[in-house]
């Protein structure tokens, strides 16, 4: 039987049986592989890291989609940095409130390829009549772009990879530019228990340009090593300080088909362990 | 001329029809031409295999970096010893897995280290605290080993002059490393190359079983792992011992280290070194007041680099049914460079412009360490099974 063991850490790692490769490139510097496992679906790995799965990506998905847009209440335009996948997309969907949706990828084929062998990730959003596709880097777009937005969403690879230039305090910076007034910035930023520097570099280098930076975290279980960060950067500081009414009445307004949100998970998910807290000193 | 005399090289005259072979390559490839023989590294694979049971194989990709030498080690069961991003790019394109290397080049930059583990390798060397320094980002991610120097002046490469630490020093740097969050697995060293004996590798794995045992009772953190470095040497003349002898006393030391320990090698010579066959063509002939100088189209600054670099001095074969009358020789390279001179002080008999010299045991540090000098275009590199290569 075949396997595919994550090169992540060297003192452990997870490992998935594969039952069939779906797809396997060698290309452009990086290895990539989509396979079938009995309990996770269909996975997606690049260069030994698992980037995601069928059965756990609505974890990750709902958590970077459903808490910085029902914080903010009103959100009218979007920007997906990444995601090629299309599961943000998904997610942003179902806000019907939501104008218009950009997704900035870097390559094309990332989204060929998602929409062949990780159909259930996009479930249709790409022909959301309100998404716009951008093959871009994500860094240059939000250099240049003259257009604003309330909510970026930034669904990168690890920085240790193609996504480093994602994880740049000059990054930050343009996405603040960029972000409407009372908008938020929310970032995957790793597992803190394995990748403590990941955290405390992004504190430091958003620091510097949003008045509120903290963390929220979801245990996803094939991002191993305990709870994922999420960062969560705004100037206004009262978004993630609501109370749980206003939370719920949006939430239920909104008629979000979730598995994972919930109004109490989502005020919960800021309340963070002394370990990560530690961190932010 | 050159200005250092070299001891003269094993030469072979054979029948001149045996250069027939030889003839038909060049007619087909062109001259000059250097001929893998994927069968001879996989038999230098299985005599080391066999000579060193229980022991990790890493093929030390410096000594060839050609796509089918590593493509046939891959095909072995060989895991990659690597020292650059260069070398991770060819083993990325021959698929091998990055949990399958170690990048034991003691000094890296922060790139160097992330494309590594980007890579997927996550096991590296170190010797010195501030590429230990290094590591602190990455910590929970790498396994370390320290490299330990054994300083051996008797090997003609003395690998312990420009890298590794002191025993002395080791455990110390080892609990520095602890304190900064960075664990060390095990201790690595590097014996020297193409080793004349085996003392000094006996005399580092003793010394290293010492340290990893002192370190595992002393310490809460367990070190699990010896790395042998390469050094195993080829018979380039009839001196070197076959390595069966080389390596018993190496295995009766290693019965040192508790069971625990994994161990692990990074041959490079070894595997490859009879791999190898380079045939050039004699392309100009001169008598001078010194001998008969032959101007082949393969030099130092070509195939033959090692005879530089590695001071090796390999086999070399001509064709002649002539063998009553010899003259003094000396074999030149191409280039207009004084020092391209790879067999001096040989006696052979005569040869003609366009007739051909071939050189054994021409696969470690040859193509590898080449040069475009002159825009002498390099040997061409193909593969043949055929018994002749
Ligand atoms: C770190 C290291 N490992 C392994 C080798 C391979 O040595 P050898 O070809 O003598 O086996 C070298 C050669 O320079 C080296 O520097």
């Amino acid at each position: 039987m075949n396997r595919y063991s994550e090169t992540l850490y060297d003192a452990w790692g997870q490992s998935f049986a594969v039952d069939k490769v779906l797809f396997e490139t060698h290309t452009d510097h990086q290895h990539l592989v989509i396979f079938k496992n009995s309990h996770y679906g269909r996975v997606m790995a690049l260069d030994g890291v698992i980037q995601t799965t069928e059965a756990d990506e609505f974890i990750y998905h709902e958590s970077l989609t459903h808490i910085p847009l029902l914080a903010h209440g009103d959100v009218k335009k979007v920007l997906i940095i990444g995601g090629g996948d299309g599961g943000i997309l998904r997610e942003v969907c179902k806000h019907k409130n939501v104008e218009s949706i950009t997704m900035v990828e870097i390559d094309n084929a990332v989204v060929e390829m998602s929409r062949e062998h990780l159909p259930k990730h996009s479930d249709g959003a790409f022909d959301d009549s309100r998404f716009q596709l951008v093959i871009d880097d994500g860094a240059n777009f939000v250099a240049e772009t003259e257009q604003t937005f309330d909510v970026i969403i930034s669904d990168s690879t690890d920085p240790i990879g193609p996504g480093e230039v994602l994880f740049t305090q000059d990054f930050y910076g343009n996405c603040k530019r960029c972000l409407n007034p009372g908008g938020v910035l929310v970032t995957q930023n790793g597992v803190p228990f394995m990748q403590a520097d990941e955290l405390i570099s992004t504190h430091e280098r958003q620091q510097v340009h949003f008045a509120d930076n903290t963390f929220y975290t979801a245990a996803i279980p094939t991002y191993v090593g305990g709870v994922m960060a999420f960062s969560w950067a705004s100037d206004n500081k009262d978004l993630r300080a609501q109370n749980l009414e206003i939370i719920k009445a949006r939430f239920e307004q909104a008629e979000l088909a979730v598995r994972f949100y919930t109004p109490e998970l989502h005020l919960g998910a800021f309340a963070l362990p002394g370990y990560i807290q530690e961190h932010l000193k | 001329m050159a200005s250092v005399s070299l001891p003269a090289p094993p030469v072979t005259i054979s029948p001149a029809s045996e250069a027939e072979i030889y003839r038909k390559a060049i007619e087909t490839h062109g001259s000059p031409l250097l001929v893998i023989n994927p069968a001879k590294i996989r038999r230098a694979y299985r005599s080391l295999n066999d000579a060193l049971p229980g022991v990790g194989l890493y093929f030390a990709i410096k000594a060839n970096p050609h796509r089918a030498v590593v493509k046939t080690l891959a095909e072995c069961g060989a895991s990659f010893d690597i020292a650059t991003s260069g070398e991770i790019e060819l083993l990325r394109e021959i698929k091998v897995r990055g949990d399958n290397c170690i990048h034991t080049h003691p000094i890296k930059r922060d790139k160097d280290i992330r494309d590594a583990l980007r890579y997927g390798c996550t096991k590296f060397v170190v010797d010195n605290l501030e590429e230990i320094k290094k590591f602190i980002p990455y910590r929970n991610r790498v396994g370390i080993l320290l490299r330990v120097s054994f300083p051996n002046p008797n090997s003609p490469v003395d690998l312990s002059k420009k890298f590794g630490c002191t025993p002395d020093n080791a455990i110390q740097l080892a609990e520095t490393a602890t304190e900064m969050g960075i664990k060390i697995k095990g201790f690595s060293f590097h014996a020297g190359s193409q080793c004349a004996c085996p003392e000094n590798h006996t005399h580092a794995v003793e010394r290293c079983a010492e340290l990893l045992m002192h370190y595992n009772e002393t310490h809460e953190q367990n070190m699990s792992i010896l790395d042998i470095g390469g050094g195993f040497p080829v018979p380039y003349d009839n001196g070197t011992p076959d390595i069966e002898s080389f390596c018993a006393p190496i295995r009766n030391a290693l019965k040192l280290l508790p069971e625990h320990i994994a161990v692990i090698a990074e041959p490079g010579r070894f595997l490859v070194a009879d791999a190898a066959t380079a045939v050039s063509t004699v392309i100009g002939v001169a008598d001078r007041c010194d001998g008969r100088w032959y101007y082949l189209d393969d030099g130092v600054y070509g195939s033959y680099s090692g005879r530089i670099y590695d001071h090796a001095n390999y086999p070399i074969r001509v064709f002649s049914d002539e063998t009553s009358v010899t003259h003094p020789t000396i074999m030149a390279g191409p280039t207009c460079d004084s020092i391209d001179v790879f067999a001096e002080n040989i006696n052979i008999p005569e040869l003609k412009i366009g007739d051909l010299v071939v050189g054994e045991m021409m696969g470690a540090y040859t193509n590898a360490t080449a040069t475009d000098f002159n825009l002498f275009p390099r040997a061409k590199i193909i593969e043949s099974t055929d018994a002749a290569f």
